[in-house]
């Protein structure tokens, strides 16, 4: 069954009463599972799906989604109660460290797509205001594995909105052992509006050719 | 205590409104009575020597109806389903199965009985929907009366009788003696007598003397309709109490309590025998030959010929040329899958937004509600899981399968917790209903439609704006989506409908989209036009 990832897994339920309900193990008739479920809202080949709002994954680099989906997994990121499509996504990253391998080569390997353009937004002035996000993120926002910041061209705009605005209200970035979104929310901070944000995501858009 | 209204000036305020001698004049004739479902058969055109191919994407009952009346006409069928089952939300929760929640995956572990299931989605047909129920008919699938409304199930709100759990028909008993005793004051008000003839206000009153059991002063003095607190077969019955009407007024659940029985809930409604998957295995006892299981859609490309779609299956990728291609998947989902649709279509696809309803069940160690005298229906009450119905199937057997929470509009609260926060979330809401429910009840089962693999949301939501419906520009993106693609690729399901969430609707989708097409392919066939 190739690359396939089947886990048959024991479930077990818990009550409140204390009562411990069991299921039985699971016999080889029940109906198979694995955790290869991304492409449903990820779209293909992880291309984004603004219908779900979930954010392009073609293309991302190995080493920042398996990070992603540890934090998500540890609660990390998508517990603050604002953030209600990373609060979609917590429960989905309860992975096995096997699955998450898996998946990480698995999505890792989708050819980058960039997404369309969707958001209108000054991209003369957001230029002067990624400035300061290339330090970290390249001045093509490509990225830089030694910084610890993700590739930011091509990625859905919408998505990079969202984020920075839950970094500028600290939805995301706040948890103590978020290290990395720790430093990018106080650096999100000398965003002061939606039109900057929408400024600086307007010229991202322009480092891509699409 | 400010603001307090006598009955005087709301007798006044409701003859001020005028309102009452305007609807003595408006409305409209009935119509004649709809034909019967035998009409519903549809007329399509046989291919006879001819071919065509069709891909259909969703073996939901939209899907599997199209399936069903193309091959039927000859048609060359081939259903791609995501998921390891078909029926999309019509979904039968029974033992072994696999709710496949991503993040919450469960396997049920009731008892293996006939009886012992929970119906996750679908759950109730209307005796109205009779497109439905004309395939039900022509497919063997045995129906049953399904109870929505039971008189002897309970309300509880803790704002009334300090919580304390009284039943359905106590609240609508008084409620409708206090509310015809507001009527029949009002009928002798000279304001509101004006516009009827003496024999109209003599019926009209009549009505409502008999609405809230009223005695001869036109007073609600409490009614046998509410049962007897003692005695009454061999012995005069004792009348119960009255609920004071400040008492009721102190709930909103009035709203489901008086209208459980109307619209689309209205008696009768029905159920499959065995689970209202049933309808779907009649389906696939046609058709099943044609599903491909775990088939994830990857591609739609329509071209002036027809349309290509590309899925994976077992980790491998495989095309599909097709003639024509009918399409249930969720458009929220299909906004992520690469196609080439048409600048307007995309729009209104991603106009739509997911549905959120959530449910859960359990199995019941023994049949506690039938030792009340509850067989069947929904007990109310004012907390989060809002409704607790009892199985109206396997009536007297050891045990059965109760449905635990059913929040229809806000579902994402319990969406968002985890499997053992929802449970203990219904746990303690029912035991407000039942005591001792949570030692009564066990191996719970949670459906958060928002979270379903291949799903992703519950029936889709087109109006944005609930209390003033669809708007203008609603109505012209949801007619975009219906209309087909080069006349080759139709949105199916019932999100192409203004009624989402029925079967009905997605049945009738689909009779649209096959009608159009089978006009086209006329075209090609009988007139020899392209």
């Amino acid at each position: 069954m190739n690359r396939r990832v089947m886990h048959n897994t024991l479930v077990l339920f818990t009550t409140v009463a204390g009562m411990l309900i069991q299921s039985n193990a699971i016999s080889s008739e029940r109906e198979p599972f694995n955790d290869r479920y991304c492409t449903t809202c990820h779209g293909t080949e992880g291309k984004g799906n603004e219908g779900i709002q979930a954010p392009r994954l073609a293309g991302m680099e190995p080493w920042y989604l398996r990070r992603q989906l540890e934090n998500f997994r540890a609660g990390i990121r998508g517990t603050h109660p604002m953030d209600r499509d990373g609060m979609a996504m917590q429960p989905m990253a309860k992975l096995s460290d096997e699955s998450i391998t898996d998946i990480v080569e698995w999505v890792g390997g989708w050819p980058y797509a960039p997404a369309e353009v969707t958001i209108i937004g000054d991209a003369a002035e957001g230029r002067l205001l990624y400035g300061v996000c290339a330090t970290c993120h390249g001045d093509q926002a490509q990225g830089n594995v030694a910084m610890g910041a993700p590739a930011l061209a091509g990625q859905n705009d919408w998505y990079l909105v969202t984020q920075l605005h839950n970094f500028v209200a600290g939805y995301r970035g706040k948890h103590a052992d978020d290290i990395y979104g720790q430093q990018m929310a106080a650096m999100a901070g000398g965003l002061s509006n939606a039109t900057a944000v929408l400024n600086v995501v307007a010229y991202i858009n322009t480092l891509e050719e699409r | 205590m400010a603001g307090l209204v006598s009955r005087r000036e709301f007798l006044n305020l409701l003859a001020a409104t005028g309102g009452i001698a305007a609807a003595l004049k408006v409305g409209t004739a009935l119509n004649l009575l709809p034909g019967s479902a035998a009409a519903a058969s549809m007329d399509l055109l046989n291919l006879g020597n001819n071919q065509r191919k069709v891909a259909i994407l969703g073996g939901g009952i939209s899907g599997l109806t199209a399936a069903y009346e193309l091959s039927k006409q000859g048609y060359d069928c081939t259903i791609l389903e995501a998921s390891h089952r078909c029926g999309g939300r019509i979904f039968t929760v029974r033992h072994g199965d696999l709710i496949d929640e991503i993040g919450n995956r469960q396997y049920c572990e009731w008892d293996d009985e006939p009886h012992m299931y929970f119906n996750a989605g679908a759950a109730r047909i209307p005796s109205t929907h009779r497109n439905l129920l004309a395939y039900c008919k022509e497919l063997d699938v045995d129906l049953e009366v399904f109870i929505n409304e039971n008189k002897t199930a309970l309300v509880q709100d803790d704002k009334i009788l300090g919580g304390k759990p009284i039943r359905n028909i106590d609240y609508t008993t008084s409620m409708r003696g206090f509310m015809a005793e507001l009527m029949a004051k009002g009928m002798s008000s000279a304001e509101i007598d004006e516009p009827f003839s003496e024999s109209e206000a003599e019926t009209l009153l009549s009505m409502i003397r008999s609405f809230g059991d009223l005695n001869e002063d036109d007073i609600f003095k409490g009614s046998f309709r509410s049962g007897y607190a003692a005695g009454g077969f061999l012995e005069h019955g004792v009348q119960n109490d009255i609920v004071a009407f400040r008492d009721l007024l102190q709930t909103r659940l009035g709203r489901q309590l008086m209208g459980a029985n109307e619209g689309d809930t209205g008696p009768i409604l029905m159920q499959p025998v065995g689970g209202m998957d049933k309808i779907i295995h009649g389906f696939l006892n046609q058709v099943g030959d044609k599903v491909k299981y775990r088939a994830m859609v990857t591609s739609v490309q329509v071209t002036d010929k027809g349309v290509n779609v590309s899925f994976d299956q077992d980790g491998l990728g495989h095309t599909l040329e097709a003639d024509y291609c009918f399409n249930c998947i969720p458009t929220h989902l299909m906004v992520g899958i690469d196609h080439n649709f048409p600048d307007d279509y995309v729009k209104a696809m991603k106009y739509v937004r997911r549905g959120e309803a959530y449910k859960a069940a359990f199995q019941a160690k023994h049949r506690f509600w039938e030792d009340l005298d509850i067989y069947g229906g929904i007990s109310w009450s004012n907390t989060r899981s809002r409704q607790l119905w009892y199985p109206v199937n396997g009536i007297h057997k050891a045990k059965g399968v109760v449905l635990g929470a059913y929040d229809y509009g806000g579902g994402m609260y319990h969406t968002m917790m985890t499997q053992q926060e929802r449970i203990e979330s219904h746990l303690a809401d029912h035991e407000k209903l039942h005591p001792n429910f949570r030692s009564l009840v066990e191996k719970p089962i949670t459906v958060a439609w928002h979270r379903m693999n291949h799903m992703l949301g519950c029936s889709a939501r087109w109006s944005r704006n609930r209390f003033e419906g669809w708007t203008h520009e609603e109505e012209q993106l949801y007619h975009t989506l219906q209309a087909p693609v080069n006349n080759r690729h139709y949105f199916i399901g019932d999100q192409i409908s203004m009624h989402s969430a029925w079967q009905e609707s997605a049945i009738l989708s689909a009779q649209w989209a096959l009608n159009n097409m089978d006009a086209h392919v006329r075209a090609e066939l009988v007139l020899g036009t392209q």
